[in-house]
């Protein structure tokens, strides 16, 4: 198997096109990722607050 | 067993408690599968031989292609699930739509650049006002048409309805971008795909990296769609949880 990494004249349009793939790639992985994880401890975050206020207005309640 | 306890097989698709189960697990999968194919797609592009009339710039081809494939698959997510969340209200086919749109126009702006980084050495040009670059550029601006209407109106279910409306419209540029090559003067190829005619198919040692690559293109989008959708049901339960809060 031999690879060519050698585009010759072709270089300059060949990288930047394999370059900004990755970088498309990049900024889509991470911008998706960021978000289900902003997201995920966001609504965690605030359902234990609301499991916290629960508890204490229980707590208040009994005689 | 009781009616209730009876799921639709595609439950996992319209219930969120379910669609969260499932996509737990196919998220990670696809994207496993996607870098695997990746990995092959890319070994399978550098050592395929040199193109006696194309040179090196052959290899463009097995990443432009998948890109312009994969924009128009993805559009054809967005209106399908726009329908669905228009016609039948699923809060899930809404997310659906919203998250694949940025990825939509991330692989069409992939096309446009990496097409034009190739259309320069082949055709002379960086860009001419053909059907075939038009429309996919029309396609472009569908997407972001459709990212600003989403945020540009307050009202969220207004904005969902009058973003579904024009993903809807956009629709109609799809078949006008397959067949733009063939209804048109076109600097842009026709189709070479292995569905093309034959004669203008091409040879095994280019088709197998563009289909492998396309294979990954599709494998990654099905990963990062999952993920997005996630990001928005969680994003309803917080704010659902906010609004809770808030009225004490």
């Amino acid at each position: 198997m031999h690879f060519d990494f050698d585009a010759g004249k072709y270089a300059v349009y060949v990288w930047p096109a394999f370059a900004l793939t990755a970088a498309a790639f990049v900024w889509m992985i991470a911008d998706s990722l960021a978000s289900a994880r902003r997201w995920r401890r966001e609504a965690e975050r605030l359902q234990a607050r609301r499991q916290v206020q629960g508890e204490t207005q229980g707590e208040a309640g009994k005689p | 067993m009781d009616a209730r306890d009876r799921h639709h097989p595609l439950d996992f698709l319209t219930n969120p408690e379910r669609f969260m189960a499932f996509s737990s697990w196919a998220a990670p999968m696809f994207g496993v599968i996607a870098a695997v194919l990746a990995g092959v797609g890319l070994v399978l592009t550098f050592v395929a031989p040199e193109d006696y009339q194309q040179g090196d710039t052959v290899r463009m081809m097995f990443i432009h292609v998948p890109a312009a494939v994969i924009s128009m698959f993805v559009y054809l997510c967005l209106g399908v699930a726009s329908f669905l969340a228009l016609v039948f209200r699923h809060a899930l086919a809404d997310a659906a739509a919203v998250a694949c749109a940025p990825l939509g126009a991330a692989f069409t702006v992939l096309a446009l650049v990496t097409g034009s980084l190739w259309g320069k050495p082949m055709w002379g040009t960086w860009w001419v006002w053909d059907a075939r670059l038009t429309s996919v550029l029309v396609l472009l601006l569908f997407y972001l048409g459709y990212l600003a209407l989403r945020s540009a109106l307050e009202d969220e279910q207004k904005a969902a309805r009058a973003a579904a409306i024009l993903a809807l419209v956009g629709l109609i540029n799809l078949p006008i971008i397959k067949f733009s090559v063939e209804w048109w003067n076109s600097l842009h190829q026709g189709s070479s795909t292995l569905f093309a005619k034959p004669g203008d198919a091409l040879p095994a040692v280019y088709a197998w990296p563009m289909l492998v690559m396309s294979l990954a293109y599709l494998s990654a989008f099905g990963s990062l769609w999952l993920v997005r959708i996630r990001a928005l049901v969680w994003r309803r339960k917080a704010r659902a949880l906010a609004l809770q809060a808030a009225e004490g």
